[in-house]
């Protein structure tokens, strides 16, 4: 740990250089610091040991326990000298050393003696040193004092009794908890710092009783707090009483004014925390939100780097939520891009890319264009990924956004940045089909002068999946077949197994491809050799592998259909001998839960429409997972996959929920199940699903999990079939089975014999948002005026009496499973009338859109005005039994 | 929590080091973070300019006291305007003690003083005392004038 970091060099000898802890040595400190035991102190001396022994362990330097106990016992004795600068020197080195509980006991009489002393100051310290080295045995006795001290008319004396109570509660919460009468008397003190001290401790104490929390809160913010930094706790203690009382959304919320008036408070720190609460109230309306963001506004303009970044940071979060509320601030967030401080620039940036609208698009990028070229990596990565939205949100502006990626793309960059864009022009290519074409051009022009050996491959990859499908595939050849000659080994080999994916999906490339192939027979290193091999024999016929061409492209660029995990163990169990490896004794059981549901932390949606990224990776596992089940292998494409649904509930002896796939004719239900009873071992699990109230529904396969140890997840499925292309719905009952067997924990052993057993668990439906995909577009009025009025179907229900508009919204987008768009889930609060906007994929892949108005009258008799367009009247027919069932 | 405090001099060397709450693996990687943060972008800012970054959940605030780096790493409650006010108190005793923004000897020749006041400003990263006229008087022992 110790790292001799300031022994300062010996060349730098000027006077103004030189160093008091010149050379300073451990050993030689320790040795000085025998002056303790002088008979006749010498106060200066002793401090200045005290001050090279500081210098040591502020250093990083460590003491051995023993040096530690010598040191310890030495300083104690300093508390015979009188002077006061040694005794506070005194103090400090105590607590730095923090003793033993067995040495403890060596000072515990002086502090005591200390801790009742007539100096104020002697009582400060002495608590503190005590409370930082004390046990629980000790603090009972000392607790008369403390709580004295709280209440004590010297603000130093109880600020150090305070502090030292919110250090306690951590380590002996039932003691401090007994103070709070004090601590009470306490925050009312006209000493700032004590307030501020007590209210933390206060409300530490009570955080766990909402009611405490809340009269604390309502009595405090009638005004009594003097100190700035105790208004910002009472701030975010009021904010905390207005997220869980949250319980009427109409109407005037409590304790809004306050927030409000502390908008106008004059110290900074209090008006930003206002504003930043205020800003993170849920589900707040625009009306709240102006005043505040007023404020921010001008802290943007603020002379103080620390409160423009603090100010453009809060905006950045809004913009996420209410990109509207935040375009007056453009103007000032633009003149911040040039901001010395990058991090600000960085934000004000992004900010503005969250915010900006269409037109604007073009400008914001010529700006962005010179900051990019000053700013560090990590800042590129976030503007990289804010530009990616962007060209998301207005996909009409992707030619400028792609240019300037490829731009960036070729100027210098580390690794990960480089990554983010090549990241952001796959997701561009894969959801904006016009961009396809340049964007496959500029990766080509990238690989030409790529030093990354990971990225030119996965381009390489890419390019052989999305290459061929162009309307003049072979251009991409040239670039392609460079990487042959010029790179290293790994990307020579990716780029023959594209070319080979050229040759075998364009006929009319494919002499040419095998003129290109057979040239990389001559390779110098043998995978390069051995893949062009394999392709050459393959695509031509020499080698026959299965009837068809069809068959050869399964076999060369088809899915493995075992996981790689197990294909690796199999490889390294596989022992050279005459009998060849063969891939189908690799089993294809998934050995433990695949999909811990990662899910992206922090990742809100961005209300905007913008289609969701996040989740495609789940759904990718799903698919890989039930490919390798060669029971789901006829079920065609996987449609959708839900989230995990609970059967069992928290803590239970055996966990168990359900995803349900949904494929065009069939229904899989995965039931992740985990054994929580290190004493079990359970073998055949299966789950008897009972579908009677599901008439639509006929089981097809069941298929059994082997064996479930303890705290090792494993999955059992149950395949339906039903109509197909039809939004069949029903009721499952489910009863785990099983066969028990005991297992001793402490070795391991099972027992043989085992008992039958079986397990109720919770019923699971289908329903008809389980056949809707959430799939946003990204500008709803154009899609449904393209989608045009031929198969509109427009209907008006009357829901009878709602308690509000925002929670009947919610209850009808979460029945038709729909994705909301622009951010129109969201209703204002007191609206008597709204109209959201949803878009999603039926199953069968129709596209749908949704127009649903509602209004609510004075006796909250609720109307709702449903349209849809789909790409098929019959769906469009759909949607409105859905909704009419519903 | 005030999770770090840090004193270099300018070319990156350690003059003090203070964690709270941060476990000791982690403390070089932090130590390293903030002398590179500090030579990317201290160079040529003016003296006591404060400058603020935020990585996660953690926030740093710092600045150039005459030949002295400071860096505080703070979360939770400790956020960029708390950190601002914790530095503002630092800067302030450390002139205050050594009479004028210290060259690095000077900062040395009061290395014991400026513990002290360091004592007295962070309590196990908790902000105790903000005001340097007090601190100056706790630091000798002397009770505050407003008491």
């Amino acid at each position: 740990m110790a790292q001799p970091f300031v022994k300062k060099d010996d060349d730098h000898d000027e006077e103004e250089e030189y160093s008091p802890f010149h050379g300073i040595e451990k050993g030689a400190v320790l040795q000085e610091a025998r002056v303790f035991h002088d008979p006749q102190l010498d106060a200066r001396k002793c401090s200045q040991v005290i001050t090279k022994l500081l210098y040591l362990l502020n250093q990083g330097e460590t003491f051995t326990k023993v040096e530690a106990t010598e040191v310890f016992f030495a300083v104690t004795k300093l508390f015979q000298s009188k002077d006061t600068v040694l005794r506070r020197m005194v103090y400090l080195m105590i607590k730095e050393l923090s003793p033993s509980a067995d040495e403890v006991i060596i000072v515990t009489s002086s502090l005591m003696k200390d801790m009742n002393s007539k100096t104020d100051m002697y009582r400060a310290n002495a608590i503190r040193v005590l409370c930082r080295i004390t046990d629980s045995t000790l603090l009972t006795q000392i607790e008369r004092y403390l709580k004295q001290a709280i209440v004590d008319k010297n603000p130093v004396v109880a600020s150090a009794a305070l502090v030292s109570g919110v250090h306690l509660l951590q380590t002996n919460p039932e003691i401090v908890k007994r103070w709070s009468n004090e601590v009470q008397e306490a925050v009312q003190s006209r000493a700032a710092l004590v307030q501020f001290h007590a209210l933390a401790l206060l409300h530490q104490i009570r955080q766990n009783d909402r009611l405490a929390v809340t009269k604390l809160v309502t009595s405090l913010t009638k005004g009594s707090v003097r100190s700035p930094l105790a208004q910002c706790l009472l701030i975010r203690y009021t904010s905390q009483v207005i997220r869980e009382s949250n319980t009427n959304t109409q109407g005037e919320r409590p304790f809004f004014d306050y927030l409000e008036s502390c908008l106008r408070h004059k110290a900074e720190m209090v008006v930003f925390e206002a504003a930043k609460a205020i800003t993170e109230l849920s589900g707040v309306t625009s009306r709240e939100l102006t005043p505040a963001i007023t404020v921010l506004q001008l802290f943007l303009s603020s002379s103080k780097p620390v409160l423009r970044f603090a100010a453009v940071r809060t905006l950045n979060k809004v913009a996420n939520t209410h990109p509207l509320a935040v375009t007056n601030c453009n103007i000032d967030m633009e003149s911040l891009i040039s901001d010395q401080n990058r991090s600000i620039a960085t934000l004000a940036i992004t900010t503005l890319l969250k915010t900006g609208n269409e037109s604007s698009v073009d400008r914001l990028m010529k700006q962005i264009t010179n900051f990019m070229s000053d700013i560090a990596d990590e800042f590129k990565i976030v503007v990289v990924e804010a530009i990616r939205s962007l060209c998301l949100k207005f996909p009409l502006k992707y030619r400028s956004l792609m240019n300037f990626l490829s731009n960036i793309l070729r100027e210098e960059g580390g690794f990960d940045y480089k990554k983010a864009i090549v990241d952001s022009i796959v997701i561009l290519i894969r959801d904006i089909p016009d961009a396809k074409e340049i964007g496959l051009f500029h990766l080509c022009e990238f690989i030409e002068d790529c030093e990354f050996t990971y990225l030119s491959t996965q381009i390489l990859h890419f390019l052989g999946n999305e290459g061929p499908k162009t309307s003049d595939p072979s251009k991409y050849i040239r670039y392609i077949y460079n990487r042959v000659i010029l790179e290293n080994a790994t990307v020579r080999a990716s780029a023959v197994s594209t070319l080979a994916k050229f040759g075998a999906l364009v006929d009319s490339l494919k002499p040419r491809i095998f003129v290109l192939l057979r040239r990389c027979l001559f390779d110098s290193d043998d995978e390069v050799r051995d893949r062009a091999t394999l392709y050459l024999n393959t695509l031509k016929g020499d080698v026959s592998v299965g009837g068809s061409n069809e068959d050869v492209k399964d076999f060369l660029f088809g899915p493995l259909d075992v996981p790689l995990v197990n294909l690796e163990t199999s490889l390294q169990n596989y022992e050279a001998s005459d009998i060849p490896f063969n891939i189908s004794s690799v089993p294809k059981e998934v050995k433990s839960q695949p999909l811990a549901e990662k899910k992206a932390p922090g990742k809100k949606p961005t209300g905007l429409g913008a289609p969701p990224v996040g989740p495609t990776s789940t759904v990718d596992a799903y698919e890989k997972l039930l490919s390798s089940i060669p029971e789901f292998a006829g079920f065609g494409k996987l449609f959708k996959s839900s989230a995990p649904v609970e059967l069992t509930e928290a803590e239970t002896e055996y966990s168990v929920n359900v995803v349900k796939h949904i494929f065009d004719g069939h229904v899989v239900f995965q039931y992740n199940c985990t054994n929580t009873i290190p004493e079990q071992l359970l073998q055949m699990v299966t789950v008897f699903v009972d579908a009677s109230e599901a008439e639509e529904f006929s089981e097809v396969v069941s298929k059994p999990l082997r064996s479930l140890p303890y705290d090792s997840p494993g999955q059992t499925f149950v395949a339906f079939e039903k109509p197909t292309g039809v939004p069949a719905t029903g009721k499952f009952s489910n009863l785990l089975k099983f066969l028990v067997k005991e297992v001793d924990p402490a070795t391991g052993e099972v027992e043989e014999e085992g008992v039958e057993d079986e397990y109720q668990l919770e019923d699971l439906e289908i329903v008809a948002a389980d056949y809707m995909l959430k799939v946003g577009v990204s500008n709803f009025k154009n899609a449904w005026d393209s989608m045009g009025p031929d198969n509109e179907r427009v209907d008006e229900y009357g829901l009878g009496v709602k308690d509000s508009l925002t929670e009947t919204v919610s209850a009808v987008v979460d029945i038709l499973g729909m994705q909301p768009c622009e951010g129109t889930e969201d209703v204002p609060s007191n609206s008597r009338s709204h109209t959201c906007l949803l878009s999603g994929i039926f199953v069968g892949n129709v596209k749908v859109l949704v127009r649903v108005s509602f209004g609510i009258d004075g006796s909250k008799q609720v109307a709702m005005k449903l349209a849809v367009r789909s790409e098929d009247p019959e769906i469009s027919e759909k949607i409105h039994e859905i909704v009419a069932e519903g | 929590m005030i999770l770090a405090i840090l004193f270099t001099n300018t070319d990156g060397n350690i003059l003090v080091e203070r964690f709270h709450g941060v476990p000791a693996e982690e403390r070089l990687h932090w130590r390293s973070f903030l002398v590179k943060l500090g030579a990317d972008n201290l160079k040529g800012s003016k003296n006591e300019e404060l400058l603020v970054a935020s990585h996660k959940s953690v926030f740093v605030v710092y600045t150039m006291l005459g030949d002295v780096c400071i860096y505080v790493v703070g979360k939770d409650e400790y956020d960029e305007l708390a950190l601002a006010e914790v530095i503002f108190v630092i800067t302030s005793s450390v002139k205050d003690v050594c009479g004028k923004p210290p060259t690095e000897r000077l900062f040395l020749d009061h290395y014991g003083k400026i513990c002290l006041c360091l004592d007295e400003i962070i309590w196990k990263g908790m902000l105790e005392n903000t005001d340097k006229d007090r601190i100056r008087r706790l630091i000798r022992l002397k009770p505050p004038t407003d008491a």
